[in-house]
């Protein structure tokens, strides 16, 4: 059954990097405290259902809103409720709960109603079960249901896309996630969304590099004439509902829109099985497993957190003390800098990676030979010897220089935009129509053209800014969407979907 | 590492000091990168290609070296002088501009002064090469506001300017080269009373003799400096293509269409046209084809476009041999697609990105 695996234009595979996580999983424990967001995820802020000096359990709703698009936040200890205070969180200004944990109570509240055998509960059951265990929150669009926790209704829902393609950088592990009998339980998970959506294709994608477990899962999911098991090449950003749809579906996407406006829904490995754990073992989401990775670490590995647990409790420890680091969230191309290790991980996080911060000059540096370096073109000695792990780090490796119209950002581009013609555009403050002829606003932002570029030009930059001055002048990317496509549930609250 | 440090930290000082040396700063602080990297760090993406301008360029200076040496294995050891005086009086235009603009010293300069002396005849004399270069880098590049901007190769604008101001210098002597032994790597030049004879392309416009194939191969044809070693020039534009420095459609489309169109020709016009492999393996078309026609600045950068501009190139190249009073003519098609080359660009874009007619799904 060896298919040639589908794919996009343009894109990039990495090699593999140094420190990817081991195969390890550890509980990092109760922390002292937690401070719980009230929006996390897909989602707009909740409303709040404890007060200051309140005793909460673990798995209690704390937050809750059902006349929006939200889903319920819960306490994710036993303690008391310290504090209530709004507070900047990536961008945005919300509602924090300072819970002091009693740390000697590991447990937390089942969700209501659940049931070990699954398949005897009725749909509306199964949906309220991952409403109210919160999993409804998880991904960029949630997963819809009666309850308003995305923008479409499930029965809006024509496509249901589960991937683990792994194309970043630094990937949290498959065989991590589903070691042994969590197979089961993927499949289980996938089983479930089907019940809630039955109308729908299921599309599950897998890392085609990954031949061991591609070749597991197919044996279980021949049975099921719904389920499509596809493997994908690694290649970056395949990972993105902008390549994910028109690489399976053979759809074009309304760039600057969310999956769910077509009626596609995109989840995670780790968000399916989170929906098992809810409704089989009425575990609420109040847990995350981590992937820490970077050579800025001691030991690369994977953590159990609760949600809540400040970042420095968490990576501080397993820092590698010699090595000033810079920590990333999610994803070495498109995160944010993590600077205040106080801020509590939230539903969102799935890495935390920790690079070298590369201020340091190097003699000589643009003659070395390069055994660990990740480059696009093939003039380093890695290209021949691709078994040795890739180092990171943020060094720039050159100076700033003008473009010389090389076209590796053509090249690479998933969307098919020409970044370094737009970026002379912008910087000439040539902003038009012609911009938008020439699709910016079709750039996802996946930032392969600034790391490719030779000329070490911010062309990431130039296109945001590019976009954010055509949009101040009254050019919308809804012009270039709107006419095209059959669009759904564009009306209601859309959350911030990227970090 | 360290004495070299010690010495670029007290030009430093002293440029901070003196205002005169104050004005070298863009020379220091690229001797400096040179050495050093830089400090600089990403923002997002938080990782980048370790790939810069620097390593780019020697690639192509690595890839050149096989043709380098061949050449001074033919022409005497004099080859080098020409190199350094071509880099000396280039570069002097080069760091004037950076001075004078307040900005950094660029790398691009680093293969035109190689390339340049490489479309040189052997016995060009040493102040030809200086005037050549200098107005090749002067109004080929600067003028047009420096490396990235410029519309013509640097290179070519030179030579044609030095073909059209110094024909005789140019194009008639042409010494034979060193073929035997250790050539020219212990001689300074052919003695000046070795035979002069025409080029191999000359020598078939005028008389219809082809010079055997072996023979341009392998360097021991008469013709420009860099252009005769065949061989090396076809191992260094391979590597340049395996490593993705260049764009492997231009050379490919060019060379097909020269071997297409050479063909034709002289299937129906043989007196005019020579055979295809005779095309390929004379004048300076794989110089011109794995070097000059790929350079990323002044060649198209749609990939569209850098098919359209190679063929556009190939049959250029074989017509202005054929058929008109010039006997070669790789430079001067390249020259004229550089002009063309932006106006292939728009059209591919126009194409690519036509408004879609306005009609909604279902």
């Amino acid at each position: 059954m060896i298919k040639r695996s589908k794919t996009f234009k343009g894109g990039y595979i990495f090699q593999r990097y140094l420190s990817n996580p081991l195969d390890t999983l550890l509980e990092q424990g109760i922390p002292e405290k937690v401070i719980i967001p009230l929006a996390q995820g897909f989602g707009s802020e909740v409303k709040l259902l404890v007060k200051k000096g309140d005793k909460v359990s673990a798995g209690q709703i704390i937050g809750r809103d059902d006349e929006n698009v939200s889903s319920p936040v819960h306490s994710s200890v036993f303690g008391t409720v310290e504090e209530i205070k709004r507070m900047n969180y990536f961008k945005r200004e919300l509602e924090m709960v300072v819970i002091r944990a009693d740390k000697t109570q590991k447990d937390y509240l089942r969700v209501e109603g659940f049931n070990p055998d699954w398949a005897k509960l009725r749909q509306e059951e199964l949906e309220k079960i991952l409403y109210l265990s919160g999993v409804t929150a998880l991904d960029r669009e949630g997963i819809p249901t009666r309850f308003k926790s995305s923008v479409i209704p499930p029965s809006g829902v024509e496509n249901i896309i589960v991937h683990g393609v792994g194309s970043e950088p630094y990937n949290i592990s498959l065989e991590l996630l589903l070691n042994g009998k969590k197979i089961l339980n993927l499949i289980d998970g996938l089983r479930i969304l089907n019940t809630i959506m039955p109308g729908a294709n299921m599309y599950l994608a897998l890392n085609s590099r990954k031949q061991k477990l591609l070749e597991e899962i197919n044996k279980i999911a021949v049975k099921y004439k719904w389920l499509k098991v596809v493997p994908l090449e690694p290649k970056y950003p395949q990972g993105y509902d902008e390549m994910l749809i028109p690489t399976l579906l053979n759809q074009r996407f309304p760039y600057g829109y969310s999956a769910a406006n077509i009626g596609v829904v995109v989840l995670n490995i780790q968000a399916v099985l989170s929906v098992y754990e809810a409704v089989c073992e009425g575990k609420p989401l109040i847990e995350r497993i981590i992937a820490l990775c970077g050579p800025g670490l001691k030991e690369p590995l994977h953590v159990k957190a609760r949600i809540g647990t400040p970042l420095g409790e968490i990576i501080t420890p397993r820092l590698n003390e010699k090595l000033k680091s810079r920590i990333v969230l999610n994803s070495l191309m498109t995160g944010v800098k993590l600077n205040d290790l106080t801020l509590p991980i939230s539903r969102t996080f799935s890495h935390l990676i920790a690079i070298p911060e590369g201020d340091k000059r190097e003699f000589l540096a643009f003659m070395r030979p390069g055994l660990r370096q990740q480059s696009y073109s093939h003039t380093f000695a890695s290209s021949l010897l691709p078994f040795f792990n890739k180092t990171a780090d943020t060094n720039l490796h050159g100076e700033e220089r003008p473009c010389i119209s090389c076209s590796y950002c053509e090249e690479v581009c998933p969307v098919g935009i020409i970044p370094h013609l737009l970026s002379k555009y912008i910087k000439r403050n040539m902003i038009d129509e012609t911009l938008m002829n020439y699709n910016i606003f079709n750039c996802i932002e996946c930032g392969l053209c600034t790391f490719v570029c030779p000329s070490k030009i911010p062309l990431l930059q130039h296109l945001k800014e590019g976009k954010d001055k055509l949009t101040m002048q009254g050019c919308d990317h809804a012009q270039c969407i709107l006419p095209y496509f059959d669009m759904k549930g564009i009306e209601e609250y859309r959350g911030v979907t990227k970090l | 590492m360290q004495l070299v440090k010690n010495i670029l930290d007290s030009l430093h000082n002293a440029s901070q000091k003196n205002k005169l040396l104050g004005m070298f700063k863009p020379v220091l602080n690229a001797i400096d990168g040179f050495f050093f990297g830089t400090p600089h760090v990403t923002s997002i993406p938080h990782i980048v290609d370790p790939l810069d301008i620097k390593r780019f360029m020697s690639f192509v200076i690595i890839a050149l070296i096989p043709a380098v040496l061949g050449a001074i294995y033919a022409w005497g050891l004099r080859v080098i002088a020409v190199i350094i005086v071509s880099y000396l009086f280039g570069g002097l235009i080069e760091v004037a501009f950076a001075i004078a603009r307040k900005k950094e010293v660029h790398e691009g300069f680093l293969v035109t002064g190689l390339i340049f002396p490489l479309i040189l005849p052997p016995n060009v004399p040493l102040w030809v090469v200086a005037i050549g270069v200098m107005f090749g880098v002067l109004f080929g590049k600067e003028v047009f506001g420096g490396t990235g901007r410029n519309i013509f190769n640097p290179a070519i604008a030179g030579r044609i300017f030095l073909t059209i101001a110094f024909p005789q210098i140019m194009s008639v002597k042409w010494p034979l080269p060193f073929t035997s032994g250790l050539g020219g790597f212990v001689h300074y030049q052919n003695s000046v009373d070795a035979v002069t004879s025409a080029t191999p392309l000359a020598l078939f416009k005028t008389q219809m003799l082809l010079t055997p194939y072996t023979q341009l191969f392998f360097g021991q044809g008469t013709g420009c400096i860099g252009e005769t070693f065949r061989i090396g020039l076809i191992l260094g534009g391979l590597f340049l293509i395996l490593l993705k420095i260049v764009d492997w459609r231009i050379p490919f489309a060019y060379l097909f269409s020269v071997a297409a169109f050479s063909f034709l020709g002289n299937q129906f016009l043989h007196t005019h046209f020579a055979p295809p492999l005779f095309q390929l393996l004379s004048g300076g078309l794989l110089l011109g084809a794995f070097f000059m026609a790929t350079d990323p600045v002044t060649s198209p950068f749609t990939k569209q476009g850098r098919w359209i501009a190679g063929v556009s190139l190939g049959v250029l190249t074989v017509l202005i041999r054929g058929l008109s009073g010039y006997v070669e003519g790789v430079m001067f098609s390249i020259l004229l697609l550089n002009v063309f080359g932006p106006l292939i660009d728009l059209l591919v874009l126009k194409v690519r990105y036509r408004k879609k007619i306005v009609t909604a799904q279902k």
